[in-house]
């Protein structure tokens, strides 16, 4: 209609693409993305040697080996101890937790929030050094235990208490979607029973935990899920116990034969799939379940404080006695050895006292790239994911079809598979898929593979923010005669700005702090700061570890006070 | 048929040749090397001891940029044979210490032929078919705490570890460390140990019964015998132990007096290197005296060749325990360290050690 005059061109060529096009390019994108390490994955498990050896064939052996090994059913059955403790430790502290400060007037409660999220952002690895240095066997805090009662009352390597580490450094994670669910109800419900003369925690239990429930139900799959997953944790605390989770066990075998055996380590992972990919159905049940809640909300919700009363400061106690042990004890351990040649048993800190690790870190030409990496990794690299995540997300969103079932699954599939394996899949990927081969020594493949393993969490904030946008204003535009294609760009995206700033810091924070996925991609130009601080641990460079370690909680702490600053809610 | 046998002669004077271009001299090498410009190693040699050689080889040469990459001894292998697989670039020298897996890939065919100019200064052991070479010449030692351990304590040798830890198990229940050979060269070290000392299982028995804690490496080791979480690791590579200990004194050193294990750090060249002038070049220097005395003297690394001088020599070693040292020589004889089902049942017996039985 408009041929003859040029400045509608671009108008009538962006409506010769339909968005139904762009709908299924991006699903065949994320497909592509999230099949193709899934599939080698299971495609080794079935053969003999490494899938790119002439030699390999198709054969059964890795399972009957694996499932021979008697390594393999103790490692199963601790991995089930540990995930179902540590629930059962993160579930009702992070309830309790959420109530607490959403609904009671415990003091603190409006700066208390960003706080409490610090652990979801500091890397596990870093944090067990920590504990070692704060709460080992000769910790700083154990020997003045001893020194004051005699003996020292805790053994910091024993499965018990990595259990109680690994469930409260989760508690954030279920105070999560606690707190947002609590704060979608309203609190008339709640007042009724106060005004009945009910006691603040007979309403908490039998008035407001009732509501929540699914909400709460949902976490603890998640932190079960977690714990098939935990990695950094029973790497440097069970392990010199022997203590083996299926993590640490899949870590093993690399060398147990002598050789890289990946076919068994593909088994395994098909194992881990085979336990955590149901789960992912659960959550999704659980999910809907809570959003039948969330939707009996009323507009104008107010939220008034119960009051604790005498019982305020208690509870704000608690909470401060829980960061300590999870944050403050580990930071400060990791801190202090980084600033120290040597610790321990009858050392006078004051006199081992050095910057040299942190002069040190310069010297190492993989070292200063690897902070220069993380930083952009997580600045560009964090940007780049989200624009990639909101591509999926806007191609799905309010998209009346079966494909976005088919999409929600796919997104779910890279959290079932522990990022080591995910990065040594998207090695194999980059080096045997020619047309990205050139791409594999670069930040490319560290970022794809960092994308492709936070999809999942990714895309909760993208499309979390995408439903915020009202249906009518999108529908306003199509009524103006506008295309999908236009009322996306027009429309919503820009609608969205905000919200992709906050998914974007966020991002930001995930993708420094993450240390597993890179290991196996780790080499000249693809260094970064948490996958490097293992490969160190491993060679047993602790003083670097620890400066290193430092550097990123500092990279970290920034990002949390810039996302603070700028009123970022940390769960999007 | 005709056309095989041209080939044939093609290659074999070529190869002449170029053996005749490495007779001719290192500078036509440099220079060859120069022109590539780059190396890249993958290494597991963690950065802080490679870096005084690496900063040498730059000074010596200074048109060559090293990429060293420092990883352990299965990230090495696994990435390497990949990428020989995939056919993309990979590295040109591979320097590790797992000196099983690194036979295996010499032996797979994944090493150049290469026979440097450095052989004759070198010990017959460390060279294999002029295509694996020693490097380094690294006592396998105890090492312990000396603020912490009683000089009458201190074991001289592996029987007096086993007299000690059988003795006074209380003492030192929970107290011992050494390596996983489960996931790590401790599988080597222990198998070789077997050979020499008759009472090897009755000592992996004796740190089951008192609760030893295996870790992964040698650092995470000493940083716990440091810090008194433990007081003795076993069988920690000397050259580790002696950088260690010249930053924290309390770090105590013992080279067995009964026989001391000395392992080397292999290098090849790889058969598909992109550079493999430049590969030579840094194979050479890391053999040469200049290289080696980088090796002894600042990376406390060891040198192998008798023409080095300082503590961390040959002639170091051998002023301590004499002729007591007994190499792991580079030879296929090593190969039987990947053997599977060999690896399965030590692995099987020494769990069971650990438990005490």
């Amino acid at each position: 209609m408009t041929v003859e005059s040029p400045a509608g061109a671009v108008p009538t060529l962006r409506v010769a693409i339909p968005f139904t096009f762009y709908r299924f390019v991006v699903i065949a994108v994320t497909a592509a993305v999230v099949l193709a390490p899934l599939s080698l994955v299971f495609y080794q498990s079935f053969l003999d040697a490494p899938f790119f050896q002439p030699a390999a064939r198709l054969s059964l052996y890795a399972y009957r080996f694996v499932f021979a090994d008697e390594d393999f059913w103790v490692a199963f059955g601790t991995t089930l101890l540990l995930a179902s403790g540590m629930t059962l430790i993160a579930v009702p502290l992070g309830a309790g937790l959420a109530f607490l400060m959403v609904r009671t007037d415990v003091p603190g409660r409006n700066w208390l929030e960003p706080i409490i999220l610090i652990p979801i952002f500091v890397s596990a690895v870093v944090l067990a050094f920590g504990y070692v240095v704060a709460l080992g066997p000769v910790g700083i805090l154990t020997t003045s235990m001893r020194e004051l009662i005699g003996v020292a009352p805790w053994n910091l390597y024993s499965f018990p208490f990595l259990v109680a580490i690994a469930g409260l450094t989760h508690v954030p994670h279920v105070y999560l979607y606690a707190a947002a669910a609590l704060r979608g109800l309203g609190s008339d419900v709640e007042e009724a029973a106060r005004t009945a003369g009910a006691k603040p925690w007979r309403v908490a239990l039998d008035v407001s935990l009732p509501m929540v429930l699914p909400a709460i139900l949902f976490a603890a799959v998640l932190v079960f899920f977690l714990g098939f997953e935990l990695f950094g944790l029973p790497l440097v605390l069970g392990d010199p116990q022997g203590v083996l989770v299926l993590s640490t066990y899949l870590f093993k075998l690399t060398n147990k034969l002598g050789v890289p055996s990946y076919q068994l380590m593909a088994v395994v992972v098909v194992a881990i799939v085979a336990i955590t990919a149901p789960l992912v159905f659960v959550q999704r049940l659980l999910l809907r379940e809570a959003q039948r809640y969330v939707s009996v909300r009323g507009k104008g919700v107010r939220l008034a404080a119960l009051r604790l009363g005498a019982w305020r400061w208690a509870a704000f106690a608690a909470i401060a006695l829980w960061f300590v042990f999870s944050v403050v004890l580990p930071l400060a351990g990791i801190t202090l050895r980084s600033f120290v040649e040597t610790w321990g048993e009858g050392i006078a800190l004051s006199e081992v006292l050095t910057l040299d690790h942190y002069r040190e870190l310069l010297d190492y030409p993989n070292v200063v790239r690897s902070m220069i990496n993380t930083l952009g990794i997580g600045v560009i690299g964090g940007a780049a994911a989200v624009v990639f995540y909101t591509a999926i997300a806007l191609a799905v969103h309010r998209w009346p079809s079966q494909w976005t079932r088919i999409i929600d699954y796919l997104v779910m599939l890279p959290r079932a598979m522990p990022g080591l394996v995910a990065g040594l899949a998207l090695l194999w990927v980059f080096l045997f898929f020619k047309p990205i081969t050139p791409l594999r020594q670069t930040l490319v493949s560290v970022w794809l593979a960092y994308t492709v393993v936070w999809l999942a969490y990714g895309m909760r904030l993208v499309s979390g923010t995408l439903l915020q946008v009202a249906p009518e204003l999108e529908e306003a535009g199509r009524t103006t005669g506008a295309s999908e294609t236009r009322v996306k760009f027009d429309v919503t995206l820009p609608l969205i700005r905000a919200g992709m700033l906050a998914s974007w810091l966020l991002i930001f924070l995930i993708f420094v702090r993450e240390y597993s996925t890179g290991i196996y991609l780790l080499g000249p130009g693809t260094e970064v700061i948490g996958s490097l601080v293992i490969s160190l641990w491993g060679t047993g460079a602790i003083d670097l570890v620890s400066a290193l370690s430092v550097v990123n909680v500092g990279m970290i702490g920034i990002g949390l006070l810039i996302a603070i600053r700028l009123g970022v809610r940390l769960h999007g | 048929m005709l056309r095989v046998c041209s080939i044939t002669l093609v290659a074999m004077i070529t190869s002449a040749a170029s053996a005749w271009a490495q007779g001719a001299g290192d500078a036509n090498l440099a220079e060859a090397a120069k022109k590539e410009g780059r190396v890249v190693v993958y290494s597991t040699t963690d950065a802080a001891s490679a870096n005084p050689l690496l900063k040498d080889f730059a000074a010596l040469y200074p048109g060559i940029t090293v990429d060293y990459t420092d990883m352990n001894s299965t990230e090495v292998y696994s990435r390497f044979i990949a990428e020989v697989a995939a056919g993309t670039g990979t590295a040109d020298v591979v320097w590790s210490a797992a000196m099983d897996l690194q036979l295996k890939l010499a032996a797979d065919g994944n090493a150049a032929i290469y026979a440097s100019s450095e052989i004759p200064s070198l010990p017959k052991w460390a060279v294999w078919e002029n295509k694996a070479y020693g490097t380094t010449y690294e006592p396998i030692t105890f090492v312990y705490n000396k603020r912490l351990v009683p000089p009458s304590d201190v074991p001289q040798d592996h029987a007096a570890l086993l007299t000690l830890l059988t003795t006074k198990p209380d003492a030192y229940r929970g107290k011992i460390t050494a390596y996983d050979p489960e996931k790590s060269v401790g599988y080597l070290f222990d198998n070789e140990d077997i050979k020499y000392f008759p009472q090897a299982w009755d000592l992996f028995r004796a740190f089951g019964k008192v609760g030893a804690r295996l870790y992964p490496a040698a650092g995470i080791m000493m940083e716990r015998v440091t810090s008194g979480e433990h007081t003795i690791a076993y069988g920690v590579f000397g050259s580790y132990a002696l950088a260690r200990s010249k930053k924290v004194p309390n770090l105590g050193i013992i080279m067995p007096k009964d026989y001391t294990l000395v392992m080397s750090r292999v290098a090849f060249v790889s058969a598909k290197a992109k550079n493999p002038n430049a590969a030579r070049l840094f194979l050479d220097y890391l053999l040469s005296k200049r290289g080696q005395n980088v090796i002894a003297n600042a990376a406390d690394l060891y040198s192998l060749r008798d023409d080095v001088t300082g503590e961390a020599t040959v002639a170091g070693v051998r002023a301590l325990i004499g002729d007591k040292a007994r190499p792991v020589a580079i030879d296929r004889e090593l190969l039987a360290n990947l053997d599977a089902s060999k690896r399965l049942e030590f692995i099987k017996k020494w769990q069971a050690a650990m438990k005490g039985q």
